[in-house]
């Protein structure tokens, strides 16, 4: 493992500089003038407009009880991060562009267009103070899926340029080199090779057909690469038709999470193409959040049409071999607590089935309060992880987190996003806190009762 | 032509002119606005039913959320109902309801109105004060926010001032009162009194949305 | 003429006691302390028989039938026959050139002092030409008339308000006494018909004052339209209890329950009907179990049906308010037209379909 860690270094791994008081910094990408900006930003934003954001946009009645549901407000207190707040220019925008009195509003000049000094600050609220989760979206008396908004609000911050600069680096990178953290293609390749031989897996890689295309993440890749082995264990252990394409491997989206609909579609489409290439009836999406909304609820809409084969979350895989008996698993006696991806959970609809896999673990699952549908983020969602002039936001947010983890008082902690788990990794660090993430994938792949296929070294979790 | 006579008569037609083309050009803006077709494959396929759910269910909170906002709730529910006990219990309201709609039904004692008018004034005042205190709802509110809480306090109001004819001759009392309620009309469609109509077209598009992908709701 | 008040009163049989019992009842009734019953009493004992002149225009003559058809003589009937009337057309027993002779001599004999009494409405329409006597229009006698007068009585809601006549679309283009004379004390004494003690009331308390009493807004004398008659309808608890006769001739009908469902005007009407009643206080039409029409109001002939709730609407056009939706969806379907043409004004770009 030694020499691939030096070859290819983690940015992750390495220590971040952290100040206590940061001037407030104002990312911006490319030269656009101020006004070339806010044009873009309004354009691209009411370009996205339809009936159902419209809807959601006239519909607020300003209650401010989105504030008590974002971990953001809860934990700091302050009235900015009120996460209907964080969309007041776009709402501005809106009525003034698209709204049904939009005419009106622009004769009379009743709203002022939105200026680019007010876009840039509100770059803080939009993407280092939301992570989308959507926990807003389920307190809302309106019904406003305010997450969905937000969503909106950064593809008119992408086209104005006016990303944090690390988000917009690590979705440039994606684009660039079809992976956000280096894993491309050849790196995949190699690890998988290597890891193949170390654990003694079977793991297969670019066959011409197989039934299921399976993905990772590039943080799986990168920092959690067990998760790989533990895939292919127990792909192998039901026996199935399977293999990795190292033209379509990589489940993340950070063009979708950085607001960019052009990367986001390219991403999006490899993974299409690549499932469609080896006639692939599933595609599954390794343990990675946004990767469940932007392939599961969005890949279709980037294709165009139908996808022409299922799309499920690991989790949602494990499942349904749980349900149909395939899976067979050595009972695991110890209490669990599962951290719910808010993507895949709340955002998802996949909120049962880790449950059900934990359950045929034979667990003593501790559900924390709140949990399922409502339980809160770790913070590191929607992109947030990667901007660094964030973090103390994202520790104060991480706290909330921990003391609901502490709470639940279980042995083990499970989660099935490895953001999150990144996410926990940091927070653990930084806090010295004692209780490690673990993967439900992993967990299951050292607990499948076998055989054949798995006689490497049961591989530990990260 | 004296106020009363205005406010009964070209006053009301026009409010309500004003009222129903208001409503049905916002209604018709938002409606006729694109719409994409989701290509995804809906995990449930009864979409109208979580629309359906969610505009019922929603209407109270989770119970993880109700102590956060269980004191401004019961107050909205308290003005809510009050302005329904009102405005479908008070003879008089149900007399002007009848002219339009020919139908009528068995008035509440005055009494439980009268009260429930009092309830609903403290109510809108509690509200009004906590949107002027609260550091989110100070941030967040807007001309709108105020001007409807004044345009739906002032009929509210001025119709307990008619009912006790204090304050002036009840004929100018009553026009008050009324040409209150028709600024209300009047202001209905354009402000975020539109919630009445917009609540259910929001919560159901979420509620359809979001059941298509088995999401919470 | 040298003969008093009180004279001519004891003359007709009219105890002092009973003349004192009287101007206490008018006193308590002018909402006058009880000291002033006596002055009223001494001031009104010792004028001499005060020259009255009625003139009637436009009008039914219920007025004069309410001051008169009394049934039994009462009080202010015979005060009323105590004054020199000296000209009403109804009354007096000449006719003809007498009959305007006399009117003339009492204009000349007291200039200035004699009080004028009118009901009627004046019709401006046509130079007048709608109601003349003895050749002269309405206009030309009031305004020859009013002048030499002390004060001006305007004895019900046509003379006071146009009334009747002046009902839409006002044919005979009538007007009320206070539109023509605006350079003396006019009071209005509305009602279709007014009560009688009200309108002696009025000349009781000019010769004891000298003056009028005091009026509101409608120029009405504040102590008998002061108040609603709402305000003062012994059926009011039931109206404060959400207790409605939906019919004439329901449970709540019978049980005299309120009658505001029905069309009852009494809570924008200011007279005393529910506190003097009518014929000796026997009744007033609320107890007979009809609604008030709001007759001693300025246009109660023109705002709708007397069975129209006072909550309801008196303009209610379906078609119109259909049109104002339709031209609403129409608006809205023109700016969603232009929003998207905005839209599409931008460059395209993929985004997924969940908008």
């Amino acid at each position: 493992m030694s020499t691939l860690e030096s070859e290819h270094p983690l940015t992750l791994d390495t220590p971040r500089l952290t100040v206590k008081a940061p001037l407030q910094r104002y990312d911006k990408q490319g030269d656009l003038s101020d006004g070339q900006r806010v044009e873009q930003a309004m354009r691209h934003f009411v370009r996205d407009f339809g009936a159902t954001a419209a809807t959601w946009m006239e519909a607020c009645i300003h209650c401010g009880q989105c504030a008590d549901a974002c971990h953001y407000y809860v934990q700091t207190g302050e009235a900015k991060y009120t996460p209907i707040w964080k969309l007041e220019p776009f709402k501005q925008a809106y009525k003034r562009e698209s709204g049904p009195f939009a005419p009106i509003y622009r004769a009379l000049g009743l709203k002022k267009p939105v200026t680019a000094a007010e876009l840039e600050s509100w770059q803080e609220l939009i993407y280092d103070s939301c992570t989308l989760c959507g926990r807003c979206s389920l307190i809302c008396p309106m019904g406003i899926d305010i997450a969905r908004l937000i969503s909106l609000a950064r593809h008119g911050m992408a086209k104005a340029g006016l990303v944090p600069h690390e988000l917009w680096a690590v979705a440039e990178r994606a684009k660039r080199e079809g992976s956000p953290l280096g894993a491309t293609a050849k790196v995949f390749r190699e690890r998988c090779e290597w890891l193949a031989d170390e654990h003694n897996t079977p793991i297969h890689v670019d066959l011409p057909r197989a039934d299921i295309l399976v993905s990772m993440s590039s943080i799986e890749i990168m920092k959690y690469p067990d998760s790989i082995v533990a895939t292919a264990r127990v792909l192998n252990h039901l026996g199935l038709s399977w293999t990795f394409r190292t033209d379509g491997y990589e489940a993340t989206n950070f063009g979708m999470l950085a607001g960019n609909a052009d990367w986001q579609k390219d991403s999006s489409l490899k993974l299409v193409n690549a499932a469609i290439a080896c006639g692939a009836h599933t595609l599954i999406l390794p343990e990675c959040g946004h990767a469940y909304g932007a392939l599961r609820w969005q890949g279709a809409n980037m294709y165009g049409k139908p996808l022409p084969f299922r799309v499920l979350h690991i989790s949602e895989f494990l499942a349904e071999q749980v349900q149909n008996g395939s899976l067979r698993l050595k009972p695991l006696q110890k209490s669990v607590t599962f951290h719910d991806p808010c993507q895949v959970s709340r955002r998802g609809g996949a909120t049962r089935a880790p449950r059900d896999v934990l359950n045929a673990l034979g667990t003593d699952l501790h559900e924390m309060t709140p949990t399922g549908d409502v339980n809160w983020c770790c913070g590191g969602g929607g992109g947030v992880v990667t901007i660094h002039r964030a973090d103390s936001l994202r520790y104060k947010v991480f706290q909330n987190k921990m003391r609901q983890v502490d709470d639940a008082n279980a042995e083990l902690l499970v989660s099935s996003c490895s953001n999150c788990r990144q996410t926990f990794d940091d927070g653990q660090a930084h806090f010295h806190w004692d209780k490690t993430m673990l993967s439900l994938l992993e967990l299951v792949s050292d607990q499948l009762i076998d055989t054949t296929a798995t006689t490497g070294s049961q591989g530990e979790s990260a | 032509m004296n106020l009363l006579d205005f406010a009964r008569g070209p006053g009301l037609q026009g409010a309500l002119a004003i009222f129903l083309f208001g409503m049905t050009w916002r209604l018709a803006g938002i409606l006729l606005l694109r719409r994409k077709t989701d290509f995804s494959v809906a995990r449930t396929g009864d979409w109208w039913f979580g629309a359906f759910r969610l505009i019922v269910q929603r209407s109270l909170p989770r119970r993880e959320f109700a102590s956060a906002t269980g004191y401004p709730l019961a107050l909205s529910y308290l003005f809510h109902i009050g302005l329904v006990i009102i405005l479908f219990g008070l003879n008089q309201h149900i007399l002007l309801l009848r002219t339009y709609t020919g139908i009528s039904w068995s008035n509440l004692p005055s009494g439980l109105v009268n009260l429930a008018a009092a309830v609903t004034a403290a109510a809108m005042v509690a509200l009004l004060i906590r949107r002027l205190s609260h550091p989110v709802l100070r941030l967040i509110s807007n001309f709108d926010d105020y001007f409807s809480w004044l345009v739906a306090f002032l009929p509210v109001a001025t119709g307990m001032l008619a009912v006790a004819h204090l304050g002036g001759r009840y004929e100018n009392l009553l026009a008050i009162h009324i040409l209150s309620a028709e600024l209300l009309l009047v202001w209905f469609p354009f402000g975020k009194l539109m919630h009445a109509s917009l609540i259910f077209l929001s919560r159901g598009t979420s509620g359809a949305l979001l059941t298509r992908k088995g999401a919470a709701i | 003429m040298s003969e008093t008040l009180e004279q001519n009163l004891r003359s007709h049989g009219i105890s002092r006691r009973a003349f004192l019992k009287y101007c206490t009842t008018l006193a308590s009734l002018l909402a006058l302390p009880p000291s002033a019953a006596t002055a009223m009493a001494a001031a009104l004992g010792k004028a001499q028989r005060p020259s009255v002149i009625w003139l009637s225009f436009q009008e039914c003559t219920g007025c004069t039938e309410s001051l008169t058809r009394s049934n039994s003589p009462s009080l202010e009937d015979l005060i009323f026959n105590s004054i020199s009337l000296d000209y009403h057309e109804t009354l007096q027993a000449a006719a003809g050139t007498a009959a305007e002779q006399a009117r003339e001599n009492a204009m000349r004999e007291h200039y200035g002092k004699y009080i004028l009494l009118v009901d009627g409405s004046i019709p401006l329409g046509h130079g007048g030409a709608y109601s003349t006597v003895a050749g002269v229009s309405n206009l030309d006698t009031l305004k020859k008339v009013a002048a030499g007068a002390a004060a001006v009585v305007a004895v019900g809601t046509c003379s006071s308000f146009g009334g009747l006549p002046m009902a839409n679309p006002n044919p005979t283009g009538a007007v009320a006494v206070s539109d023509i004379i605006t350079d003396k004390p006019v009071i209005n004494v509305p009602g279709c018909p007014p009560i009688p003690v009200v309108i002696t009331g009025m000349v009781a308390h000019f010769l004891t004052f000298g003056a009028l009493p005091e009026t509101d807004l409608h120029k009405r004398p504040k102590v008998f339209y002061g108040d609603t008659i709402h305000d003062r309808c012994y059926r009011r608890p039931f109206y404060d209890q959400g207790k409605f006769a939906r019919t004439f001739d329901d449970e709540g009908a019978r049980n005299g329950w309120c009658l505001y469902e029905l069309g009852c005007k009494g809570p924008i009407t200011y007279n005393s009907c529910a506190t003097l009643k009518w014929n000796e206080g026997t009744s007033f039409p609320i107890q007979s179990g009809h609604g008030c029409l709001g007759c001693s109001e300025p246009g109660f002939w023109d705002k709708g049906s007397f069975y129209q709730p006072l909550s309801a609407s008196t303009w209610h056009d379906i078609p119109a308010l259909a049109i104002a939706a339709g031209a609403g969806v129409a608006v809205g379907a023109v700016a969603a037209v232009v929003s998207r043409h905005r839209q599409d004004s931008t460059s395209q770009s993929p985004t997924n379909g969940e908008k």
